[in-house]
């Protein structure tokens, strides 16, 4: 890995168009070590030997792959042990739902850990920045403009981002200038903002939130509708197919090597087909039957004598969580402070020497990290309609359990973005799996710790045979 | 390795604490304390109040103006001490409250335990002492609280007025928290029988880790979609839980059509229920709480024995003593009754009834 990040930090010098390709090439390394897996298999003209070598000429991340089976296993398992309930449009829908938020956070806790960092303060800030986003939309705004004004909304998510980003800026100053463990800085953030919130609000619940803010946390209002779902799957579509076609080009103009034709063009079918897929079964889930006929009521619409079929289409929160992970993905493989960060983790020494500024960048991270709890905290205390004093309590556990689960390494260097995304995928899933076949608090929690573990020794030992 | 296990267990607890205490404070309003210190009537009576802390703005704005109105009604004096949070502190509270001539000695205590030998002191020279809504472990104390088995009946009693049959969800607090199941064992007494007699389903029932609002939405939000929305009542144990409740709710379009329980008396919940989507949330009057103590100091005072005190009950202490205890029953909420709320301060008429509909509840006009 050192020799990777030292390879991309080289290039970071250069102008962003070798950047670019210098991305390519760690990911062509990583594929390239696949080969020998498939000539490691005793039956390498076997179905085991095809799909291997399917997985290589794809350039899928084995990880990744193994991560996406797990996923398809328990939504299966879950779906038999539920009667037919979890794979219903109406499950997932509420499933995406349920993970945005963990998934929001995830994404910048994937750079924290990257660096060697960590952050346990996330769950007490989303509640310290949620509790003073609730008291600006619900007591201070209102006392000077009146309540549901049509702008309130956006000054209170601009004063959320804010605080977050400063607050993270201040405990990544101290991580990263004072030079205390960031294990330690954040763990006394864990408790001051718990405290702060308790303070601020005298541990009262702060409700109801202004009527447009609440349209942050999905709920019956709080989604797109199917038609511009279905614009979006068109648009993400496109986006795959040119973005594989620009790759491909970009890579022969350089002379790397590329995936065969037919991989290509496999992938052109399989991921706008995917995103198809998932948006059509997401559009299946109607709005009920209560909802719908406000909703006719509003628009005008007849109803006719069957019921009304609206779809729901994707929640607000669920296109802020994906809008975060494609600007984050880009932050960290595209743009030089994505790539230092990485070059940080994989060799802090290595990264100062060659004249990285080490310390302004780890302190970035956590104000990065701070921005994107301000965003989760706007859609928690949207979707849950308050902010209650205990709001993200624990919720640093799952933050740091999707991103590791994701593959993210605490030893620093390593991990994605979408990893922790379809990490904070998997624990959900878990979890509201289990709530469905309605196991008990205490043994849902032995489940996803046990969970945990398990994916990082799988992840060790898969590590240790790819370094063997 | 092992230090920072300590401490997570540490921060988890204070998480628990925090989340427990979420309901207690009742309005922001910080209303400066109506305490009179040593001023008090010019009777020959004189009632000293240990205070565990006045952190809590519950104390100083609700019980401690009620309670001193009740004793001064009866024209008794009025001493206090406030031990800041301090066992030790508490402990000196007492004696010098006796040595200032209290004859009846009204504790709030801060540790159930440590208190004892202040309580052994008080009652070795002839003066009674009350635990005021703490336990204390002696049996030799008037035990005055609200009863949380009660609080789960009321909330039941209610909601079965509403919806005797049909598929019930209940959304529990905290597993290791024993309120949890005090609040359960009271529903169980309402809605026991018809659960048996096949009336009531209990299609959903589940702890919540921390009491935690979007812990409760995302049980409540897998229990409609696993009984696809035919639910007809939700037993919720507390008012920030109700919120996350109500919330999944909506999101089907039914909030205010499937009635909603909730305790506490939260600002956020009487909002609710003048909105009309929560059905209750069961109040403990801390007033009350205070009369009740002035009028049984009061008592006590002029010689009566703990079990001529009015409406006194036995009650089995987990320490294993027979308390003489007052249990008072908490006021539901609904409706029907929102003037008591606002009456009583715990909500401006303002907040009570934003958003709701003109004509909708009789106090929002």
């Amino acid at each position: 890995m050192d020799a990777i990040a030292w390879s991309g930090m080289v290039c970071t010098f250069g102008n962003r168009e070798q950047m670019a390709v210098t991305e390519d090439k760690t990911t062509t390394s990583e594929g390239a070590l696949a080969p020998q897996h498939a000539q490691a298999s005793p039956y390498p003209g076997g179905v085991r030997g095809l799909i291997s070598r399917a997985v290589t000429s794809l350039e899928i991340d084995t990880r990744m792959f193994g991560m996406i089976i797990g996923l398809v296993v328990i939504w299966v398992g879950f779906h038999i042990w539920t009667g037919g309930t979890f794979l219903t449009p109406r499950n997932l829908w509420f499933l995406t739902v349920q993970t945005a938020i963990v998934a929001i956070m995830a994404t910048g806790m994937v750079l924290i850990i990257v660096t060697r960092n960590i952050d346990l303060s996330v769950g007490s800030m989303l509640g310290f920045i949620g509790m003073f986003m609730a008291l600006m939309q619900a007591e201070w705004l209102p006392s000077i403009f009146g309540f549901d004004q049509w702008y309130t909304w956006i000054i209170v998510l601009i004063a959320g981002l804010i605080l977050g980003a400063i607050i993270g800026l201040i405990q990544g100053a101290v991580v990263a200038y004072a030079g205390v463990p960031s294990f330690i800085v954040t763990l006394g953030g864990l408790l001051v903002w718990r405290g702060l919130s308790w303070v601020m609000a005298h541990g009262r619940t702060i409700a109801p939130m202004d009527v447009t803010f609440q349209l942050l946390g999905g709920g019956a209002r709080g989604t797109v509708g199917g038609p511009i779902s279905w614009s979006i799957a068109i648009v993400a579509s496109l986006a795959i197919v040119l973005l594989l076609i620009s790759r491909r080009r970009n890579r022969l103009k350089f002379g790397f090597r590329v995936r065969p034709f037919w991989a290509d063009l496999a992938l052109m079918v399989l991921g706008p087909a995917l995103v198809i897929v998932a948006v059509w079964f997401l559009n299946q889930y109607y709005m009920p039957e209560a909802v719908a006929q406000q909703f006719a009521q509003e628009n005008g619409l007849e109803v006719p004598p069957g019921g009304l079929e609206i779809p729901f289409g994707l929640a607000n929160p669920v296109l802020i969580a994906l809008g975060t992970a494609i600007v984050m993905t880009f932050i960290a493989t595209r743009r030089r402070f994505g790539r230092y960060v990485y070059s940080i983790g994989g060799n802090p020494e290595a990264a100062q020497l060659s004249g990285i500024r080490t310390k302004r960048l780890i302190m970035l991270t956590f104000m990065v990290m701070g921005i994107l709890v301000g965003l989760a905290a706007a859609v928690q205390i949207a979707r849950l309609n308050s902010a209650t004093a205990g709001l993200g309590t624990l919720q640093e556990l799952s933050v740091i359990a999707a991103a590791v689960i994701g593959g993210t390494s605490l030893t620093g260097g390593v991990g994605t973005v979408f990893g922790a995304v379809l990490g904070a995928l998997f624990m959900q899933s878990l979890q509201s799996g289990m709530v469905l076949v309605g196991i008990e608090t205490a043994m849902q929690d032995v489940v996803i710790g046990v969970v945990l573990v398990a994916a990082v020794v799988a992840d060790v030992a898969y590590r240790r045979r790819q370094a063997a | 390795m092992k230090r920072s296990r300590h401490l997570f267990a540490l921060l988890a607890a204070l998480a628990m604490f925090v989340a427990a205490c979420g309901g207690d404070g009742a309005d922001g309003d910080t209303s400066t304390s109506a305490a009179t210190g040593a001023t008090g009537g010019e009777g020959d009576i004189t009632i000293g109040f240990s205070w565990n802390n006045f952190n809590e703005e519950r104390w100083s704005k609700f019980d401690e103006p009620a309670f001193v109105a009740a004793i001064e009604a009866g024209g008794a004096e009025y001493i206090k001490a406030d031990a800041a949070s301090s066992a030790e502190q508490q402990l000196t509270d007492v004696e010098n409250l006796i040595s200032q001539g209290a004859d009846v000695i009204v504790i709030l205590a801060q540790d159930t335990q440590a208190i004892l030998p202040a309580v052994e002191s008080a009652s070795s020279q002839g003066i009674p002492v009350i635990a005021y809504d703490r336990l204390i472990e002696d049996d030799r104390a008037l035990y005055l609280t609200f009863d949380n088995v009660g609080v789960g009946r009321i909330m039941a009693e209610v909601l079965f007025e509403q919806v005797s049959s049909g598929n019930f969800a209940i959304i529990k607090g905290n597993g290791s928290d024993a309120n949890s199941d005090f609040l359960r064992a009271g529903m169980e007494e309402v809605i026991g029988d018809a659960v048996a007699a096949g009336d009531i389903t209990i299609v959903c029932e589940e702890y919540t880790d921390d009491w935690l609002a979007e812990v409760a939405q995302e049980t409540m939000e897998q229990c409609l979609t696993q009984n696809g929305n035919d639910i007809q009542a939700a037993l919720v144990e507390n008012d920030g839980m109700a919120g996350g409740v109500v919330a999944a709710l909506d999101a089907q379009g039914l909030a205010g059509q499937i009635p909603v329980t909730g305790q506490d008396g939260d600002a956020a919940a009487l909002n609710r229920v003048a909105l009309g989507t929560q059905l209750v949330s069961v109040w403990k009057d801390a007033r009350i709480l205070g009369q009740i103590a002035g009028e049984a100091a009061l008592a006590l005072a002029g010689g009566a024995a703990l079990e001529d005190i009015p409406d006194v009950i036995e009650f089995e202490s987990p320490g294993g003593n027979t308390m003489t205890s007052i249990l008072l029953d908490p006021t539901p909420i609904t409706t029907e009754n929102l003037n008591l709320v606002v009456d009583g301060g715990v909500i401006s008429q303002e907040d009570l009834c934003q958003g709701v509909a003109a004509g909708s509840v009789e106090i929002c006009g």
